[in-house]
């Protein structure tokens, strides 16, 4: 006889283990065997790329920005892609890593938000329940040694709170009132947190912009996947506002001076 | 009672129109057939007690097993279709020991006993990829007897997959007449001895046979020894100091 | 993010391979500690990875019940997901037996549910910390497989290599001659057993770049201890859930965060 009660099947169909049977139990799989499981492969990793996100706190919500390039290794190969996703009314997701992966998530998200939404049972997704709900994906994903390549940054503000936190392709988690992917971690996240760290309840909405720009600016100087052409989200009690695209003005005559990169002969 | 006969008999997952499962009832008809068994709670411990009948004097009587350990702290007792109770005694030792692998301590009594009732109402007929189940309800009824940390405690089951604490039941063939004395001389008070004799002395009632070493079995659950089947020896000065 | 590693030498003719590596490092350093009739379990809130500073305040000590608590140290995405399970597999063994499981059975589940993926493991340092059902303070300290043991003493983590010795010294009277006549304690107080506890952190952040920013502490009473002057620790707060049981407490301090 089967002594795992989660093996029975009728007339109970148990869902949880109530004599603690694991991890011997665990329920039989009786579907088909595909085939061509042989040759199913896995990603090994990102191809077309988008590079930092940048994301704070600010006094009233949560601001976000990233470039509009995706690039193919160091050739940019796409200029007008947006990086910034917005998740039904109080949510903005942002990626970096693999473009093709983060479409697949937002089409993930998509639908979950559609199936919630014809619930119509008074409940809707906010930021804290989304970035559970990707976490969830992407560890499972790594846990099956196929990853979706990607690191996000998950912003958001619903109930009168902000909501920041991130999550990447091996399901690593954790929120801060500044973060920061890829580059940006190195270059912009100390920028932000000499900004940010102490003030996110004093911060008006300019100047969490202006912070937003300078950092900005500085990746486009020293991230060469980057573009000087991004958009900035901001997350509030209003709602969700992505900008349109912009630039920052930047200059490069003190290059001329750099031996080796201006008009120097020798 | 032919007369509550009718199709509703035929199918063992089919309610009657009076909201009754037949073959249920009729299994736990079948209980009354059985030997009697007895159990008995005490603070100190409980006692379970069976008749064996031995029909033929040809027959080996120590080989009439009626009363069986579950794990240390656990004991069990039968009446009816006793080869029912293999099936589930040894889901109960299996729930009992992997209890104790995964927790590193011992299952209470009414977890056990809930793991046993699951199997009850599993009968009828199991589809294509599903482990083949009973194809009738278990004609078994069980005093489930042990020690855990909220004490001594008596368990009775029956093929409905009921289960409900007692102080002292009695089931099987003379049940009601042993109930009813067990209703009358059952105290809190009781000591394990006193519950021993009360044992031997309400199937002595109930026994058609004269009752002797041969004919009845007992078995304790102690704190100190936990589950223990009395010995031959032990069970005669038992049924001489009676 | 360091996501690949090289299967073969790029220089031995062969192909190269890269495969994903499912795994990361996450730093920070856990402790517990268990008195006659008390249990203190703590850690530190730095999460990095590499020279990284992911955030400073990512717990890594949680409630269990009011008698458990439990210390997860390693890579964090499979504490927490940890964690989570072990908090599933209590509520259901809540359900089950109508009782809060022991700590001792916590152990135990915790090492089934780890050898459980013998084959890829939960790249998790384990310590749980507690009241047993007899009353006593205990600690339990697990490796990623779930080999595990009874102590009255574990450091893990990033720091280990720091706490650990130290706390031999001092808790176990490692290398310490008593006087005669005076032999070694065998359990220490709460008020001295805390000071070890604060004393370790701060010394491991002063040494161990991956340990910083915040401590967090928790302690458990056996039931009806009286406070040993917990009240009086800085920025001491109660979390007990029910009555007339074991007391649960956390301390929250700041710690360098260079």
């Amino acid at each position: 006889m089967d002594h795992f009660p989660m093996q029975w099947g009728r007339p109970r169909n148990d869902t949880f283990d109530a004599y603690g049977t694991y991890p011997v139990a665990q329920r039989t799989y009786n579907g088909g065997v595909d085939a061509f499981s042989a040759g199913v492969q896995h990603t090994q990793q990102p191809i077309v790329t988008g590079t930092s996100v940048l994301a704070i706190k600010y006094k009233d919500g949560v601001m976000m920005a990233a470039d509009n390039l995706a690039s193919y290794g160091s050739l940019a190969r796409f200029k007008d892609i947006q990086r910034l996703h917005p998740v039904g009314t109080n949510t903005v997701i942002g990626a970096g890593g693999d473009m093709s992966d983060f479409q697949y998530i937002q089409a993930l998200l998509d639908e979950l938000m559609i199936g919630e939404f014809t619930e119509q049972d008074g409940h809707s997704l906010g930021p804290s329940e989304i970035h559970e709900y990707l976490s969830h994906v992407m560890y499972a994903r790594r846990s099956k040694m196929d990853p979706l390549w990607n690191a996000l940054i998950v912003g958001g503000f619903k109930d009168g709170k902000r909501f920041l936190s991130y999550v990447d392709l091996l399901g690593t988690t954790y929120s801060a009132s500044t973060l920061a992917t890829g580059y940006g971690s190195y270059i912009a996240q100390p920028l932000l947190r000499k900004a940010v760290e102490g003030n996110e309840d004093t911060l008006t909405e300019d100047e969490a912009v202006k912070i937003l720009e300078q950092s900005m600016k500085v990746l486009f100087y020293r991230d060469a996947r980057s573009l000087n052409k991004y958009q900035i989200a901001k997350i509030s009690a209003d709602g969700v506002a992505i900008s349109e695209s912009r630039s920052v003005e930047t200059n490069w005559s003190f290059a001329e001076g750099i031996r080796g990169y201006g008009a120097q002969t020798q | 009672m032919f007369l509550t006969r009718s199709e509703y008999d035929r199918g063992v997952n089919t309610f009657s129109p009076e909201g009754r499962l037949f073959q249920v009832e009729y299994a736990i008809e079948a209980i009354k057939l059985g030997s009697t068994t007895v159990g008995v709670r005490t603070d100190e411990g409980v006692v379970l007690g069976v008749e064996k009948r031995v029909q033929s004097p040809l027959i080996e009587s120590s080989s009439i097993e009626k009363i069986m350990e579950i794990d240390n702290h656990l004991g069990c007792a039968m009446s009816g279709l006793t080869a029912d109770a293999r099936t589930m005694i040894d889901h109960a030792r299996v729930t009992a020991q992997n209890h104790s692998f995964t927790y590193d301590e011992k299952i209470k009594v009414e977890s056990v006993t809930q793991a046993v009732c699951d199997l009850a109402l599993r009968f009828g007929e199991s589809v294509h990829d599903e482990d083949a189940m009973m194809s009738r309800p278990f004609g078994v009824a069980l005093l489930i007897a042990g020690i855990d940390e909220l004490g001594p405690q008596l368990y009775h089951t029956d093929p409905s997959g009921t289960f409900v604490r007692y102080q002292a039941k009695a089931i099987g063939s003379g049940s009601e007449a042993a109930q009813a004395e067990l209703q009358d001389k059952w105290h809190s008070k009781m000591t394990l001895k006193e519950a021993q004799t009360l044992t031997l002395r309400i199937l002595k009632q109930v026994m058609e046979e004269k009752l002797d070493r041969h004919n009845v079995q007992l078995a304790q659950v102690t704190k100190e020894k936990g589950f223990e089947i009395l010995d031959e020896t032990s069970l005669k000065t038992i049924i001489d100091e009676m | 993010m360091p996501d690949m590693i090289a299967l073969s030498h790029p220089a031995s003719g062969h192909p190269q391979q890269r495969q994903f590596n499912p795994y990361s490092e996450n730093g920070g350093t856990i402790l517990a500690i268990s008195g006659a009739d008390f249990s203190v379990i703590a850690g530190d809130t730095r999460q990095s990875e590499g020279y990284s500073i992911q955030t400073r305040y990512a717990p890594k000590v949680f409630r269990l019940t009011d008698k458990a608590v439990l210390a997860v140290n390693g890579f964090a995405a499979d504490g927490n997901m940890f964690v989570k399970q072990v908090r599933q597999r209590l509520e259901w063994y809540r359900h089950a037996h109508a009782k809060d499981m022991p700590l001792r059975a916590i152990a135990r589940l915790i090492q089934t549910m780890l050898y459980a993926r013998r084959f890829f493991p939960y790249y998790v340092y384990n310590i749980l910390g507690g009241i047993e059902e007899d009353g006593s303070g205990a600690v339990y300290s697990f490796d990623p497989v779930g080999s595990y043991e009874r102590e009255s003493c574990r450091a893990a983590g990033a720091a280990q290599s720091l706490v650990q010795p130290f706390l031999d010294n001092q808790i176990y009277f490692k290398n310490q001659v008593p006087q005669p006549g005076h032999p070694h304690p065998k359990h220490l107080p709460l008020t001295t057993v805390i000071q070890l506890v604060i004393d370790s952190f701060t010394s491991a952040t002063e040494r161990h770049i991956e340990v910083g920013d915040g401590l967090e502490m928790f302690v458990v009473l056996a039931k009806g201890s009286p406070l040993y002057g917990l009240e009086n620790i800085d920025g001491v707060q109660e979390m007990t859930a029910t009555n007339d049981g074991e007391r649960l407490f956390v301390v929250r301090r700041n710690l360098k965060r260079d």
